[in-house]
């Protein structure tokens, strides 16, 4: 798609990163990374998890120094002490978390540290010529007069994308930009990458999503525990082969495992209310569902619709306002986390790092959490017993795969995916009923990712009932047997496995309208244009 | 991280000898052990800028301390600041703060006098009243402080301390009016009856030394504690709520009960310590005898430094007392004032504080703010335009 914006003048690339070497203690973060990225085109740089692709991307942002290796842009070498100078050389970033201040408006927020002035006043009109400007060359749709804090999450990434076309950034690095959006708000978001690139502005983006990269990008650079494994032109490559980049063996991308068998009720929830306090609008709002024995259902929407809250409810984290939960035939309303998990639940919490597991403690004592109380782990006196613990925790380990030196190492030190499965794997020991998973797979390595779907899936063919939420649509496709849809803490739509197509769940999602109650000018695409394959 | 396979890995445990020469070099290599060396060295610098020997003056430190002299006063010094220290650490290991050391301690000694002078029963009888006492007040008021946290949301660490205030109050009003011994000068309570007192080891310098039973007890306390916080169910809850309070929850543990019964716990050692101190020399109460020396703070630095470990906290709560009085001793010896003592203390936490990076994000204050916070970690922060960096790539331990 860019052949009409060539190699910039004496053909110097518009990035090059030359032998980029980055040392943590005890990790080789980049290890000799040669990174080139021509002038208006989309490049994605993709990896697993602690691959090395954020800290090479904070090395050339300046937020990190690198221990060797040279930085050029357009044949210039730079070295970057601070995100200040690489601005100052044309480069931007939108970070992950957005860093925007929601009690201002749009304008003010993009002319922020860099205001127009006239006579040593900030020129407010011009500031808010310029802001609708830049709107308006890039498409970017959105209302320069808004407050922050009213627009959705999609349109706020427009802003931050707009802070960095006012500073002239003539490179964007976009570090995860889907991660918080809706199928449809995601299209809407490579469309406007389309039209930076069309510009003539570079695109650098920082992603695992394989379907996006597909779509959107021009070249992809692959990074593994930090090397490159491969460059490639996405014309002329396949999921598959970045996938087996990424991880440096076959992955089965398209799998949907079989559908389940349900049974009985494992869960029953009948018009469960949580309140954010008097006067706002609740968190969970009369929401009922049940999960039988052999199903896996799920629970899909765009993060912040009252999922987390949910099923914090339905663990006991979190009190309900009104409803009533049965757990296995018993009437847990109002009962302690003790009680639920008596009589019968278990929960792999969405927050791991300090919810599913203690980071400083080691793995034995965090895989023995809800085993301590009884036989073998305890003797008859009451008194722990070592050997045991630690057996408890090398079956764990062994079962689930959990790649640790030893049971005594403090869960902390483990990457994501290993902190993963060694949480599911201490809860599925549990053998409950019920599992509530959240987000199994967020911060997750593809490898893993495999690994979890598939003891999901065994857990359940074993005659347990799942709740799975998640954020990733590929995940509640590739797993549910039925899917739930949360919008603003209600359950907006429920669809049987062979109704639930990506199309169907995304408008659910967005509450059917949600974009075109806030974008000044709708256009034609408000109504979700189908989504481009979420794979991974 | 070598992806060597985690069972083979697990067969080979290191042995006993080589599993202590771990720990003995973890021990050697620990923050505290460089926070002592730095502030010994810092004491150094200031000795020598005041004209006196540094070496000298440590040498009589050490004779002041553990000279045949010194040995007694040290095991009667530490005796209340080991107790407080573990009475202080026990929720201190669940990361909860209890700053009301000082209330329960003096009711505990109120409560024991009390008994020690009105009990009808034999005074063999009577002592052991008079310790369960001390417990019971203690316990119950610091009960109280853990009630008014999980019922009415008032933190622990102001409930904890703003207790202690009135129950100082208090005792000062009973000692100066109620149980004031006649015609004395001091406000002081009646001298216990012949007999009800707890029996002391003969020391070298006498009865004066405060050695009693009462270090048999403290001892038995930091066994028990020991124990629980090893080797039972009860005590892995308490560790995993300090290390991760949110997990805790997650996992079942009830941290209103935990609470409650960690600050039972605590009061009632914090109140034995009173009892002891009021069963010893001179077998009475004297208003403010129990909190002037300051050894619930001193305890709670000597938990704090140990990070509320049961050998650590007894170790550090020895080791504050033998730097009281080995100062005593260096003031007589070198005339150095003895509040250098002090400094090297105050010395030691600075240097400790540094080392594990109090303000560091998980540095051990941050930790226990949090745990001493039942609610959710605070969301909204100002957003930092351009600026904040993202947290550096973590070492990770492995793929």
């Amino acid at each position: 798609m860019n052949d009409q914006h060539a190699a910039a003048p004496g053909d110097f690339a518009e990035v090059e990163m030359r032998g980029i070497v980055r040392r943590f203690p005890g990790v080789l973060a980049n290890d000799r990374v040669d990174l080139r990225v021509e002038t208006g085109e989309i490049h994605a740089v993709m990896g697993e998890n602690g691959a090395g692709k954020s800290t090479l991307m904070s090395i050339l942002y300046g937020l990190q120094r690198p221990d060797a290796g040279r930085i050029l842009l357009r044949g210039a070498e730079h070295s970057f002490g601070s995100p200040v100078q690489a601005i100052a050389a044309g480069l931007g970033m939108v970070h992950q978390g957005f860093k925007l201040f929601p009690s201002l408006t749009v304008t003010e927020n993009v002319v922020y540290g860099d205001e127009p002035t006239r006579r040593g006043l900030v020129d407010r009109a011009a500031a808010r010529a310029r802001v609708a400007e830049l709107v308006e060359t890039h498409g970017l749709r959105v209302p320069p007069d808004a407050r922050v804090a009213d627009l959705p999450v999609g349109v706020q990434q427009r802003v931050e994308i707009l802070k960095l076309l006012y500073r002239d950034a003539r490179v964007l690095i976009l570090d995860e930009p889907t991660a918080v959006l809706t199928p449809a708000e995601a299209d809407r978001l490579l469309e406007v990458i389309r039209g930076l690139a069309r510009s003539g502005r570079t695109v650098l983006l920082v992603t695992h999503k394989l379907g996006e990269v597909m779509a959107v990008a021009d070249r992809v650079t692959v990074l593994r525990d930090g090397r490159v494994t491969a460059r490639l032109a996405t014309a002329e490559t396949t999921p598959a082969e970045i996938a087996l980049a990424m991880t440096g063996r076959r992955i089965d991308l398209d799998r949907t495992h079989p559908a389940g068998v349900p049974a009985a009720d494992v869960l029953e929830v009948r018009g469960l209310t949580v309140s954010a306090g008097r006067g706002a609008k609740p968190l969970v709002e009369d929401v009922s569902l049940t999960v039988r024995a052999g199903e896996i259902v799920g629970v899909a929407g765009v993060a912040g619709n009252g999922q987390s809250e949910l099923v914090e409810a339905l663990a006991g984290l979190r009190p309900a306002t009104e409803g009533r939960v049965l757990v296995a035939g018993r009437d847990v309303s109002g009962a302690s986390v003790q009680r639920r998990r008596a009589a019968g639940l278990a929960y792999v919490p969405e927050d791991r790092a300090t919810v599913g597991a203690a980071r400083d403690a080691s793995l034995a004592d965090n895989l023995a959490m809800g085993f301590h109380r009884t036989a073998p782990l305890v003797t008859r006196g009451g008194f722990l017993r070592r050997s045991a613990i630690r057996e408890h925790a090398t079956r764990v380990i062994e079962r689930f795969g959990v790649k640790a030196a030893s049971p005594a190492v403090t869960i902390g030190t483990l990457s994501g995916g290993n902190q993963q499965k060694a949480i599911l794997g201490r809860e599925i020991t549990h053998d409950a009923p019920l599992l509530l998973v959240e987000q199994p797979t967020r911060g997750v390595d593809i490898g893993s990712i495999e690994n979890i779907h598939a003891r999901l899936v065994e857990y359940r063919d074993a005659g347990h009932g799942v709740l799975l939420v998640s954020a990733e649509l590929s995940e509640i496709l590739a797993l549910a047997d039925r899917v739930l849809v949360m919008y603003e803490g209600r359950v907006v739509a429920e669809l049987p496995r062979a109704e639930a197509d990506p199309h169907r769940i995304g408008l659910a999602m967005a509450g059917g309208t949600i974009e075109a109650t806030v974008d000044p000018d709708p256009g034609p695409d408000s109504d979700p244009a189908p989504t481009t394959a979420h794979l991974a | 991280m070598t992806a060597i396979k985690a069972g083979t890995a697990i067969e080979h445990a290191p042995g006993p000898a080589r599993y202590a020469a771990l720990r003995l070099r973890g021990a050697v290599l620990s923050p505290v052990t460089g926070s002592i060396v730095a502030a010994l060295l810092l004491g150094a610098i200031i000795l020598a800028g005041t004209g006196a020997d540094p070496f000298t003056a440590y040498r009589a430190v050490f004779t002041g301390a553990f000279g045949s002299e010194g040995i007694g006063d040290t095991l009667g010094e530490s005796i209340p600041i080991v107790g407080l220290a573990l009475a202080l650490a026990i929720p201190l290991r669940a990361g909860l703060v209890n700053l009301g050391g000082d209330g329960q301690l003096v009711l505990g000694g109120l409560a024991a006098v009390s008994v020690g002078l009105y009990s009808p029963f034999p005074s063999a009888i009577t002592v052991v009243l008079a310790l369960l006492a001390g417990m019971l007040a203690g316990g119950l008021w610091a009960a109280l402080a853990a009630v008014l946290e999980t019922r009415c949301g008032v933190p622990l660490l102001v409930s904890s301390l703003l207790l202690s205030y009135p129950a100082m109050s208090f005792v000062s009003y009973m000692v100066r009016f109620p149980l004031l011994q006649k015609g004395s000068g001091i406000p002081q309570t009646d001298r216990l009856p012949e007999g009800v007192k707890l029996p002391e080891f003969a020391a070298g310098s006498g009865a004066g030394t405060g050695v009693s039973v009462g270090i048999v007890l403290i001892g038995l306390a930091a066994l028990v504690y020991f124990v629980v916080d090893h080797r039972t169910a009860a005590g892995y809850e308490v560790r995993m709520t300090g290390l991760g309070a949110r997990f805790a929850g997650y996992a079942g543990v009830d941290r209103a009960r935990l609470t409650l019964r960690l600050m039972f716990a605590s009061g009632s050692l914090a109140g034995l310590v009173g009892a002891i101190a009021v069963l010893g020399f001179p077998y009475r109460l004297v208003d403010g005898s129990l909190t002037t020396p300051g050894h619930t703070w001193t305890g709670l630095l000597a938990a704090l430094l140990a990070a509320a470990s049961p050998l650590g906290t007894v170790a550090a709560g020895f080791f504050f007392g033998a730097l009281t009085i080995g100062g005593f001793g260096m003031e007589q010896e070198t005339a150095v004032p003895q509040q250098l003592t002090s400094v090297l203390q105050a010395v030691v936490i600075i240097f400790l504080a540094v080392r594990g990076g109090v303000f560091r994000k998980g540095g051990w204050l941050r930790r226990l703010g949090r745990g001493a916070d039942p609610g959710p970690p605070a969301t909204a922060s100002p957003p930092d335009p351009e600026t904040t960096a993202p947290a550096p790539a973590r070492g990770d331990g492995g793929k």
